[in-house]
């Protein structure tokens, strides 16, 4: 009975986190067609909305990985899988309060790392899949994506420099209805598979499914809907903060931006790489601006990025093995869960009481 | 040792994938507005045959995408 109810709860919590990461990235993922006028926001976020519960149904890859090839799930219990979730939700609350960057899928592998490493040790950590599927890729993917767009910028102003503007930026943003569809796509498809790997890896540790299960269908679809209902939300929100966060391109820069992040992701989704979808996006956007004119680019953001790449993946780890260590204290059963879920919620809650009195802050990197 | 953990091979996949994608749908997206451009130009110009041979460079920039499209789609789908 008891794991049962641990059960529940990490899966209530994993969905909890998927509908914060498409909430937290709704902006990165719009902001470039609302930008360059390709969309109105209503349209954008909707569009983006859709596409990331289509996305996630055209791959398992990155689910796999998540669930299999970054802590041995054989030796995992869904205390471990709720530790670390606590882990990453706890690291995304406090660098959303006081306004650092984050990145939720760091935080996510970062957070059940730890709380694996506290509970059976380093021997329940898959060197070969954090280093080679997480780590490598997590620092590749932005700097392809930042020159893949900055490449493509090149060609695009080759080709169409000596066409009238007019036609020129009226072409692109069509294009952005198709770039930025493409963006959304990706971006439910790696980032909502990351929450299915956790929720099949809770369900492994159960006992419920295999080793070697991939995630049943009713995990593809909850995750699915909690992200785009994620990014609906979040929407509203951005809607109302549109023109202080967005940065000012043109449509070929946008289309560029949102082309090469689509395909990094995409790509990297194929061969079951888990990445910061968001880093990926920023990286995109700085490309374009950098190939255009250097002093274009928020370098600050960048450094935000570099400092996210640092902090991450260890805070989140060391939250997610405290928060294991807490729920031993009371044993196996439900009660350590049920307790730090009670607290967390309380926190959840006063955080964004004293947040909202103080207003939102603007942070430079998500999922 | 250190090539099994990088995953070498799934990596430069990652990145040729990539680099042929993105490079690839946006040159072709800017020959389609480059055909488009072009043909508007030339129409005005009342050159109806260069205009009819810049719209056709423009559909088959357009039909580059959409087939570069159909291909990621299907080779996403089925791994």
């Amino acid at each position: 009975m008891d794991s049962e109810i641990i059960l529940i709860i990490v899966i209530a919590t994993a969905l909890a986190f998927d509908f914060t990461n498409g909430f937290h990235d709704t902006a990165n993922v719009v902001a470039t067609s609302i930008s360059t006028g390709a969309a109105r926001p209503q349209v954008a976020i909707g569009f983006a909305s859709l596409l990331n519960f289509v996305g996630a149904f055209i791959s398992i890859s990155v689910a796999a990985t998540v669930a299999k090839d970054v802590v041995d799930a054989e030796v995992i219990t869904p205390t471990i899988v709720f530790a670390g979730l606590i882990g990453a939700i706890a690291w995304n609350l406090i660098t959303w309060y006081f306004g650092l960057p984050s990145s939720s899928s760091h935080a996510l592998i970062g957070g059940v790392v730890g709380s694996a490493v506290a509970a059976v040790g380093f021997d329940a950590v898959i060197a070969e899949g954090l280093v080679g599927k997480v780590l490598i890729p997590a620092v590749v993917a932005p700097i392809l994506a930042f020159l893949v767009a900055g490449i493509a910028i090149g060609i695009s102003y080759r080709v169409v420099g000596k066409q009238r503007p007019g036609i020129v930026t009226r072409g692109y943003r069509y294009g952005q209805i198709l770039s930025g569809g493409l963006l959304a796509l990706a971006h439910g498809t790696n980032d909502a598979q990351k929450t299915m790997g956790i929720i099949t890896l809770a369900l492994i540790a159960n006992g419920t499914l295999g080793a070697e299960a991939d995630p049943p269908f009713w995990v593809i679809a909850s995750s699915a809907t909690a992200i785009a209902l994620g990014t609906y939300s979040g929407g509203w929100r951005i809607i109302k903060t549109t023109g202080t966060r967005i940065i000012k391109m043109d449509a070929a820069q946008g289309f560029s931006a949102q082309g090469a992040g689509a395909a990094v992701i995409l790509a990297s989704t194929h061969f079951g790489f888990p990445l910061s979808t968001t880093h990926v996006i920023n990286g995109g956007v700085m490309g374009s601006g950098a190939a255009k004119r250097l002093s274009a680019v928020r370098w600050g953001v960048a450094g935000n990025i570099f400092v996210a790449w640092l902090l991450t993946l260890p805070a989140a780890a060391a939250i997610g093995g405290l928060t294991y260590g807490f729920t031993a204290i009371f044993g196996t059963g439900a009660l350590g869960p049920i307790l730090v879920t009670l607290m967390a919620l309380s926190l959840v809650a006063a955080a964004f009481a004293r947040r909202a009195e103080r207003g939102a802050p603007v942070t430079a990197a998500g999922g | 040792m250190i090539a099994t953990i990088v995953h070498t091979d799934e990596l430069l996949q990652t990145i040729l994938a990539s680099v042929v994608a993105g490079l690839g749908v946006t040159f072709a997206f800017s020959v389609a507005i480059w055909g488009a451009g072009q043909f508007a130009e030339l129409s005005r110009g009342e050159r109806p045959l260069a205009a009819t041979a810049a719209a056709l460079v423009g559909v088959l920039g357009i039909a580059c995408v959409a087939g570069a499209l159909i291909i990621g789609i299907l080779v996403m789908t089925h791994k």
